[in-house]
């Protein structure tokens, strides 16, 4: 496989172990952020939006020094499965979790807070208990929140650079993404190939948001039956 | 077999508190009575296990529901409730259908005297069954929730001005069936409403709901005789011309003087008088003329 080809392989992979992953870890956090009255909610909704302004490079950087081998974590996790979390596929997609924590909470919260407490009390009042409130009431209800949370974190993670640089490097095969490709395309004054794969970008960005505004502006299908 | 509903305690709200201390027999139909804002929907809250913050003691059947702490109570899911709520809450992007269905595949007890195909043909929604919830009128909606309280098969039954929102016809009509089915299923029935005469057909006893508070407990018919003789005397007659009437909306448009106000006309017009005459202090008078506008 080709330098480029494993790039666009390795973004493919991280951007969608990232997206997968994030699913079920959002999920709990964005429900309680949109059910939750509790004084420390603001708290938690702030840090969950960090990385949406905070520079790459500062949380690549913090990144580093949280998880580096010589770190408390960094040193368990090299204790349990023998690899490190700096410079490794499995140290990005740690970085990338959080990275992208706000494309797939923020929509996901959204959702949920439009799931009115009214409708989940008839739902109990006609016996359902609260895992089935949860499967057939509310995830119905916020199938947008999850397209849009997914498409937004798979894109986001794609284009993802400064804290890729910083925690993975530029290993091919290992933490060569097509961001940090294309860099060194441009540093090497390849244009032609910084040309394919940044249009290739373009074009797959755009994508990623006409899909969100395509559907999250319209209705789901009426569940039937 | 017993069907004691306790309730003893209170719910405290920044201007409202709900004091209960009430231990009836549903073995007859109980009707709960009171203006807005006396407490009677969260009155079926608390029942429901709807309301975290009451304090104090729920049982019903003799099984305890809610005893004070919270974590020894039985969750509403585990209740057996038919509720039907005002507003209808139905399920939003489901079809009627498939609100039907989430209330049948739930159901505890399958055996019943009425069955799903009676129910939708008399409670009119066959037209509708694959209508989105969204879409339906607020008559409709609460048809629908009726529905489904019914087919949760429940062993206690909770309305809530659930006929409100429909035409008078229609809501003639569904009483009807509900005096039928309600003895014939044998579910004890808690029914709130504002109806002097839907409370005078559907219950047996009556409570009545004042700021919070029990102010009369008995038999419906002689708590509402009672009522409607306290507010004949009290009433201050006053002549009003009927204006004009909506049926579809049960109001009227009625001329006091210079004034011109709008009520809202009960579905019978044997009670219009009485509801008139505590809903806006207007006094025997209007009886002829608003006959003779409405016929």
């Amino acid at each position: 496989m080709s330098g480029d080809l494993q790039a666009v392989w390795l973004t493919a992979l991280l951007a969608a172990t990232t997206t997968l992953l994030l699913v079920p870890l959002a999920s709990p956090l964005a429900w309680w952020l949109a059910r939750s009255t509790s004084p420390s909610r603001s708290v938690i909704e702030a840090v969950v939006a960090m990385p949406l302004v905070l520079p790459p490079t500062v949380l690549g950087f913090y990144l580093l020094v949280m998880l580096n081998p010589e770190s408390a974590v960094g040193s368990l996790w090299i204790e349990l499965t023998g690899d490190s979390l700096t410079f490794s596929f499995s140290g990005l997609v740690i970085a990338s979790i959080i990275y992208s924590l706000p494309f797939m909470v923020q929509p996901l919260q959204a959702a949920f807070r439009a799931v009115p407490e009214s409708v989940l009390e008839a739902a109990a009042t006609l016996g359902a208990p609260p895992r089935d409130r949860w499967l057939n009431v509310v995830l119905p209800m916020a199938k947008r929140g999850y397209l849009t949370g997914c498409v937004l974190t798979f894109a986001h993670t794609v284009g993802e650079f400064g804290v890729v640089l910083m925690m993975g490097g530029n290993i091919p095969g290992e933490t060569r993404v097509l961001s940090i490709a294309i860099y060194e395309h441009v540093e090497t004054l390849n244009y032609d190939a910084a040309h394919v794969l940044a249009l290739g970008l373009l074009g797959f960005s755009f994508l990623s948001l006409w899909l969100v505004y395509r559907y999250a502006g319209h209705r789901f299908e009426v569940v039937r039956g | 077999m017993s069907r004691q509903l306790i309730i003893k305690g209170s719910l405290r709200r920044a201007r409202f508190t709900l004091d209960l201390d009430l231990d009836v027999d549903l073995s007859k139909p109980l009707g709960i009575l009171g203006a807005t804002g006396a407490g009677k929907t969260t009155l079926l809250r608390v029942i429901a296990g709807l309301e975290r913050d009451f304090s104090g003691r729920v049982e019903f059947c003799g099984e305890v529901w809610h005893d004070g702490d919270h974590f020894d109570r039985v969750p509403t899911h585990q209740r057996g409730l038919g509720v039907v709520f005002q507003d209808g809450r139905l399920l939003p992007g489901r079809t009627v259908e498939s609100n039907l269905a989430f209330a049948q595949q739930r159901a505890r007890n399958v055996n019943a005297a009425v069955s799903y195909e009676a129910l939708t043909e008399a409670l009119d929604l066959n037209h509708l069954l694959s209508e989105p919830a969204e879409v339906l009128s607020g008559g409709e909606r609460q048809r629908v929730a009726l529905a489904r309280a019914l087919l949760a098969r429940p062993r206690l039954l909770l309305l809530d001005e659930p006929l409100a929102a429909n035409d008078a016809d229609h809501r003639q009509q569904l009483i009807g069936y509900l005096a039928e089915w309600l003895p014939a299923e044998g579910i004890p029935l808690v029914y709130v409403s504002h109806a002097a005469h839907e409370l005078a057909q559907l219950t047996r006893q009556l409570i009545v709901l004042e700021r919070g508070s029990v102010t009369a407990q008995g038999e419906t018919h002689v708590l509402l005789e009672a009522q409607s003789e306290a507010i004949d005397s009290v009433a201050r007659p006053v002549a009003a011309v009927v204006m004009s009437t909506d049926v579809e909306h049960s109001t009227a448009t009625l001329q006091l003087d210079d004034d011109v106000a709008e009520a809202v006309l009960p579905g019978e017009r044997v009670l219009l008088q009485r509801e008139l005459t505590e809903d806006s202090g207007l006094g025997p008078a209007l009886q002829p003329q608003s006959d003779e506008n409405e016929g």
